[in-house]
């Protein structure tokens, strides 16, 4: 007897200390130490809001501002929609949420919410008949948000031209379907506590923090989740596979991570979706360049970069960069005796862009030496990069790579994904047809 | 305002940055020997040479080639491997159409440059990228073998 109730006392035991360790994961800026005030009781700068150059814009300037800030745009609106409209199709391991419409339509958008029900979305995930939205919606991020700012969203979103476009149905499996079960997982996982500056660090880190944390949500890809689908945060910015597309390790990890980086790549990187030697943003990080970071002012792309590089370095599962160009011949280097097929395609499709070495002789965004992508021994985003293609527009112009998804077999993609690791990145990839149609369906476009 | 070395020439053209490279040699310096094909660097037809690589000139920004030198099918000829290729492409009479052959010629002479004597797999991997409707393909590879055996 004295066995049987050991036994359940530190099942329970256990079972609270890591429930208890997940609850102390949900903090993203915990990392930091020190003390931190509420933000009225915050002398040292304006953290929050627009920048000084918008500072006496009218309130939907500044919503624009904001809304690029906090990337609205890239998941309320569906490949090739009308922007705002809503449709973007989250696929999970539990079933598929549609980003709903948050033009001021009254019928099927946001046009009689009221500036409560907004906040209420915002910071609680709770829309206005009541119900809960799901996490999809980074409300966990967004709860730092302050009101003001959300309430300049809001009025920036009411200048939309109305857009009639109803909600699609999610396509969930029971128990995930039933909506009020995530009250009990906002208990453990959302703070519901606006950004509280840290008296310990600089007002530009306390800018990096918001924008990252509370308007840019990056942990909501880079950052990987727990059991209960929540942010580890025990783990943040150490990478993890969102929607296909691995986001990858942004600690300064100098392997794994960004932490060989210059301040100035990283700056670039953020502000223009490219750092020569280090390649250039695709997939969704195109999206979060091209429909956000991109709009932020330097200041703010600075004051992301001294945030990021205070996050604890983590090591995490991709090796270190290779940063040598493969030789002139395809007859040497690593994959000169392997796989035949993805010899072929590599010198039919792409090396007279990406050349045999790597380096490519037209423009620093197709260059293949040192990138993170091709250097992940998953390929999954190589994989990515040659299903989808890159279409983004940017103030430089034009970045553009084919989608070969159309085109080429499943075993084509595969095997062209392994030659590409294997012969410009760290370590070969063993990508099967498989695994190249699983990576199809996960990605939304 | 651009300036460019084309052909050991120098030349000036005045376009904006993005503009890609065939378009101003085509449009604005009237060198109308490379052509245009699938305008996304998976047919080849639009080869010439920048800083002695093959490059598709539909996806390379005039702005990016910078001070390499460009070599378009009409200044390939006064090039020693050039000159070659263009004799052994008249021996074999390699064209049907005709279409593609600047950009074959292109990518053959930059395959002999950096490898003075292909075999056929060195062909098959330089050229790979270059489409010939037509299927000239077996009389390309011969030519190329013809132009390599010429001596200089």
């Amino acid at each position: 007897m004295k066995k049987i109730v050991g036994s359940v006392v530190a099942a329970i035991v256990i079972a609270l200390a890591f429930a208890g360790w997940l609850f102390l994961g949900r903090d993203p800026m915990s990392f930091a130490g020190g003390s931190t005030v509420a933000l009225k009781n915050y002398k040292a700068g304006n953290i929050t809001g627009v920048p000084t150059q918008l500072a006496s814009a009218d309130l939907v300037k500044r919503g624009a501002y904001l809304v690029h800030a906090a990337d609205c745009q890239a998941c309320h609106t569906a490949p090739g929609g009308a922007p705002f409209a809503g449709g973007f199709a989250f696929k999970l391991p539990f079933g598929t949420i549609y980003s709903t419409n948050i033009t001021p339509d009254k019928q099927t958008g946001i046009g009689n919410y009221t500036d409560a029900q907004f906040l209420s979305a915002v910071h609680k995930g709770i829309r206005a008949d009541g119900e809960q939205l799901y996490p999809v919606m980074p409300y966990t991020s967004y709860t730092y948000m302050t009101g003001d700012d959300a309430l300049a969203i809001k009025a920036y979103l009411f200048t939309l031209v109305p857009v009639h476009a109803p909600a699609k149905q999610n396509r969930l499996l029971w128990p995930f379907d039933q909506r009020r079960l995530l009250m009990l997982w906002n208990v453990m996982f959302n703070q519901d506590e606006r950004f509280r500056p840290n008296t310990g660090r600089s007002p530009q880190w306390n800018r990096g923090a918001y924008l990252a944390e509370a308007m840019g949500h990056c942990g909501e890809c880079h950052t990987p989740r727990n059991v209960a689908y929540a942010l580890d945060n025990h783990r943040k910015f150490s990478g993890a596979l969102t929607a296909g597309w691995r986001a990858y390790n942004i600690t300064s990890d100098k392997d794994s991570g960004i932490g060989d980086w210059s301040d100035q790549d990283v700056y670039l990187y953020l502000s223009t979706g490219h750092a020569n030697g280090h390649g250039g943003a695709a997939g969704p990080m195109g999206e979060a360049t091209d429909d956000s970071l991109s709009y932020l002012v330097p200041d703010d792309v600075h004051a992301l970069v001294t945030y990021l590089r205070s996050v604890p370095a983590q090591a995490s599962d991709v090796p270190r960069i290779v940063t040598t160009p493969a030789p002139a011949s395809y007859k040497e280097g690593t994959m000169a005796n392997g796989d035949v097929r993805g010899q072929k395609i590599f010198a039919g499709a792409c090396a007279s862009c990406h050349d045999w070495t790597g380096v490519s002789p037209v423009t620093g965004y197709a260059t293949l030496t040192g990138v993170r992508a091709v250097n992940d021994p998953s390929a999954v985003n190589v994989a990515q990069a040659v299903i989808n293609g890159v279409n983004r527009t940017t103030a430089e112009g034009k970045i553009f790579m084919p989608a070969f998804g159309e085109g080429y077999s499943n075993d084509d993609i595969a095997a062209v994904a392994n030659y590409v690791t294997g012969r410009f990145g760290a370590k070969g990839a063993k990508l099967t047809g498989k695994d190249v149609n699983d990576l199809r369906k996960q990605a939304t476009r | 305002m651009l300036t460019l070395t084309i052909n050991g020439q120098s030349r000036e053209v005045d376009v904006p940055d993005d503009m890609p490279l065939l378009w101003a040699l085509r449009d604005h310096l009237n060198l109308v020997g490379t052509k245009y094909g699938c305008g996304i660097a998976q047919c080849g037809v639009c080869t010439v040479h920048v800083g002695g690589k093959p490059v598709r000139s539909c996806q390379l920004a005039i702005g990016d080639v910078g001070t390499r030198a460009v070599v378009t099918i009409e200044g390939v000829g006064r090039t020693a491997n050039g000159a070659k290729v263009q004799q052994a492409w008249m021996e074999v009479a390699v064209p049907q159409c005709g279409y593609c052959q600047a950009g074959q010629i292109m990518s053959a002479v930059a395959l002999l440059d950096s490898n003075p004597n292909p075999d056929d797999s060195d062909i098959d991997a330089a050229m790979a990228g270059n489409l010939c409707r037509c299927g000239t393909y077996i009389r390309i590879r011969r030519a190329i073998k013809k132009a390599a055996s010429k001596s200089a």
